[in-house]
């Protein structure tokens, strides 16, 4: 694995893009919009699901209006992060901070995708029920968690 | 006023509180949270609005009745937003006051993008009534994308200098 990291990283068109200080500025820029856009509207989601935002609307309007941003979000925060991720993937690969960094996305990304299907039920009951307010306060520690994973990427790994 | 600038910089620096978040490796990255988390929920909440002005999600609600949805958590947003960038920036004030990103960041385009804001919020229950909004919005919810999109332009270029 640490051989085709190696090799990923010498990938021409990776290492141009790394080492230009304006595209490698865009990539973050990208990688930065992608994850207000997923965070934001993930954890508003989840707030209106807890009862404490937005309570005019239904769920599922709120959700249809958000969910597509929250996925939109996620779609430029994949390729932007593969490509930083490439560049230094052997410096990446092996480090435990990373992996988490991995691993609690994932897990958010599948607890956002389980409320967005458990939507349409919670519409139809007058009082949202206990259980689906648990799922929605762990996906927004998720969420959270999510960014300061990333954050702590960079404080431990010498970058 | 610069040199009067440096000291405040130096002072604020010099604080208890900002010389402990920028020595301990683990409370920076707190620190850096406090303003992503922030900047998540005010840039989410905008950008949603914005696409919703140029069209997105028509069936789900009008422009205006989103944006009301939204208002409290938009607003709550940027105050988690202002409370980490300004502890941020006091952890290294002397190196931001000097750093033309950060100043043309914090002088200009912060106070265009956010003067727009209001200018939209206040407007959007003229504009945003029926499911097709009016061109006009359409026009100025892009410009807010743009300057929203400047202000994190400039930011990500702070590093830079």
């Amino acid at each position: 694995m640490l051989r085709l990291c190696r090799s990923l990283q010498e990938v021409p068109w990776i290492v141009t893009v790394n080492s230009s200080a304006g595209i490698i500025s865009i990539v973050w820029l990208v990688h930065y919009l992608g994850i207000f856009l997923l965070v934001g509207t993930g954890v508003f989601v989840n707030l209106r699901v807890l009862g404490v935002a937005g309570r005019r609307q239904t769920i599922s309007q709120l959700s249809g209006s958000l969910f597509p941003w929250t996925w939109t979000g996620l779609a430029m925060v994949i390729p932007t992060g593969f490509i930083m991720f490439a560049g230094q993937a052997t410096t990446f690969y092996p480090a435990t901070v990373f992996r988490i960094k991995m691993l609690e996305l994932l897990v958010a990304v599948a607890f956002g995708v389980i409320v967005q299907r458990k939507v349409p039920q919670w519409d139809r009951v007058a009082t949202i029920p206990a259980g689906a307010k648990l799922l929605a306060l762990v996906s927004l520690v998720l969420w959270i968690g999510a960014i300061l994973a990333g954050l702590e990427v960079p404080a431990w790994l010498p970058i | 006023m610069h040199a009067w600038l440096v000291n405040a910089a130096q002072w604020l620096q010099n604080f208890p509180l900002f010389l402990w978040l920028g020595g301990a490796q683990y409370a920076y990255p707190f620190v850096q949270l406090t303003h992503f988390t922030g900047l998540s929920m005010w840039l989410g909440t905008t950008l949603a609005v914005d696409f919703r002005l140029l069209g997105a999600g028509k069936r789900f609600q009008t422009a205006s009745e989103l944006s009301d949805a939204l208002f409290v958590w938009n607003w709550i947003g940027l105050g988690i937003a202002i409370l980490g960038g300004f502890s941020l920036f006091s952890i290294a004030a002397g190196g931001y006051i000097d750093n033309p990103a950060f100043q043309l960041k914090l002088v200009l385009l912060i106070p265009m993008a956010l003067a727009w804001h209001i200018f939209v919020q206040r407007k959007i229950h003229a504009w945003g009534q029926t499911p097709d909004t009016p061109r006009v919005a359409k026009i100025a919810g892009f410009i807010e994308i743009v300057l929203w999109v400047s202000v994190a332009t400039a930011a990500v270029w702070i590093p830079n200098y």
